[in-house]
């Protein structure tokens, strides 16, 4: 079979300056002052974190901020030996805990980075604390990882 | 307006991880030698349906390139921007309507050669929240997802490595598959590197290079392509929230919703019985347990021994993947469509190797976004 091997390369760049939103604006404004945020549900009484303006269940509008609790469970993790970024997969040097947490006062569970002395310590059903970088400065790295509390 | 709908003629390239041939020459053999198999012409097909996707394509309004390869120039041709069971979707939908008799629907993606892939999946995420944050992607999510049921049902790694053997078995046995591993032993599945453990490279599915198409037509007008029409008798569709912390990975209560939906279409009372075997799009191993339970196809929690009797292999009480699935083939936006191609063959006995015997109800399903967040199910029968 005749090969068609000349490839053009085509790069593509982009670029673009999204607005969060209202909701995520103010879980940002929170996270500066180490506080995390959700929004209720007036009609289900959910409480989504990180918090945005609709209810997908029950269709309707939600902007009642409630203040979460930043020490709770993990319900679940991955231990990671790579990174993805920017399509591309990398290893790691030393293995990182992803997991999945249910702080008081939230329905949603929280994704974060979990650290521990060693990887092994982690568990199920562990309970976990906040950690907040000593300067916040109002972005998502501010929260900047859970450890066992 | 009709009343059924019927596949009536489909094919798929031999994906590879490095095509031979660029994308257009590739979408026009394919549809050619369809045309040609069932002795017609672009005349015959009233409407073209594209799946495609712009981050995957790398141009936007990526199809008007590839569409006159279809043979679609001057008809009525649209582009859906998911995976081509989706489109398929559209064009059964069309031909209920009344106003089209016959579809051709076509999926594609260069997936093993010419972009990367995580990539094109990161563009899916949440670009204020998950994108910035850098840890929820396809492959973490998926660990996620694997880990709970994992825990849950103490479906160990040996499990999953074996499930892992299995679909790769029947890769092997499939002349479409891109990966042909026909020597891995559960000892290499359990050794392949660690990604987001539990996930391995080698639970992961082989994106590649490959297109298929499909053809479907009113009741009316099947004679004319086939005598041996495979009838798609019932359909669902369902979306879960992007929010990974909102879903219910396990349950995954909008697979569910699809699956009832499509079984109470086709009168499906007890799947468990009444569908012979079941291909699944699954982007990781871990998945197939998963969905397979969601759609009522096996007992939740059953992976165990479900992996254990060889329940899900080709000879067993269900089997799942009989093709390999897209641990043998990902050609993303291609990958659910190939699923309702295998079914088909299935049905019609042309499955060699693979062959499920006996088979006249199978249950196809296909997949969009992390954690399989949009989902769409066909029963089609024979």
């Amino acid at each position: 079979m005749p090969g068609n091997v000349v490839r053009a390369r085509v790069p593509i760049t982009f670029s673009y300056k999204n607005r969060v939103g209202h909701a995520l604006e103010q879980y940002i404004n929170g996270l500066k002052e180490k506080k995390i945020l959700g929004v209720k549900c007036p009609a289900c009484k959910k409480v989504y974190v990180p918090p945005r303006t609709v209810c997908g269940k029950c269709h309707k509008p939600i902007d009642q901020m409630v203040e979460i609790g930043q020490e709770g469970v993990l319900k679940n993790f991955t231990t990671a030996h790579v990174t993805i970024a920017n399509g591309e997969i990398t290893d790691v040097q030393q293995p990182y805990i992803i997991g999945l947490i249910k702080l008081p006062g939230a329905s949603s569970l929280i994704s974060g980075i979990i650290k521990t002395s060693s990887v092994p310590e982690v568990k199920t059903g562990m309970k976990v604390k906040a950690v907040w970088k000593e300067t916040t400065q109002g972005d998502y790295n501010d929260l900047a990882y859970f450890e066992p509390a | 307006m009709n009343e059924r709908v019927a596949v009536v003629g489909y094919k798929q390239t031999k994906h590879t991880f490095d095509s031979p041939v660029a994308r257009e020459r590739m979408i026009y053999e394919l549809v050619k030698s369809l045309f040609k198999d069932l002795g017609i012409t672009r005349d015959d097909i009233d409407t073209f349906i594209f799946a495609s996707n712009d981050f995957t394509d790398g141009r936007t309004i990526s199809e008007v390139y590839t569409v006159p390869r279809i043979g679609s120039f001057m008809k009525d041709e649209t582009k859906v921007e998911a995976d081509g069971l989706n489109a398929a979707l559209y064009a059964y939908m069309r031909i209920l309507s009344g106003l089209y008799e016959t579809a051709l629907v076509i999926g594609f993606s260069m997936a093993g050669s010419e972009f990367r892939v995580p990539l094109t999946q990161a563009y899916t995420l949440d670009p204020v929240y998950e994108r910035p944050r850098g840890i929820i992607n396809f492959y973490s999510t998926a660990a996620l997802q694997a880990s709970a049921y994992m825990k849950k049902y103490k479906f160990t790694d040996e499990d999953l490595a074996r499930l892992t053997v299995k679909n790769l078995q029947n890769a092997n046995n499939n002349p479409y598959a891109a990966r042909k591993e026909p020597t891995i032993s559960v000892e290499d599945v359990l050794n392949s590197k660690p990604l987001y453990l539990p996930i391995r490279q080698a639970h992961v599915s082989a994106y590649a290079d490959g297109a298929c198409a499909v053809i479907l037509s009113s009741k009316k007008a099947a004679k004319k392509f086939t005598d041996t029409p495979v009838w798609i008798d019932g359909v669902g569709h369902s979306m879960d929230t992007y929010y990974i912390g909102d879903r219910d990975l396990l349950g995954m209560e909008h697979l569910s919703a699809a699956a009832k939906k499509a079984y109470k279409m086709a009168g499906i009372k007890n799947p468990k019985k009444e569908i012979d075997f079941a291909e699944l799009h699954t982007n990781f191993a871990s998945e197939e347990p998963v969905f397979a339970e969601a759609m009522g196809l096996f007992k939740p929690g059953s992976g165990k021994d479900v992996v254990k009797n060889g329940d899900s292999g080709i000879g067993g009480a269900l089997p799942v993947n009989p093709s390999g699935g897209p641990l043998g083939a990902n050609p993303i936006n291609a990958t659910g469509l190939i699923r309702l191609a295998e079914a088909s063959e299935q049905l019609r006995k042309e499955a060699g190797k693979n062959q499920v015997k006996g088979a006249k109800t199978a249950v196809v399903h296909a997949q969009d976004g992390p954690g399989a967040q949009l989902n769409t199910v066909f029963v089609v029968r024979r």
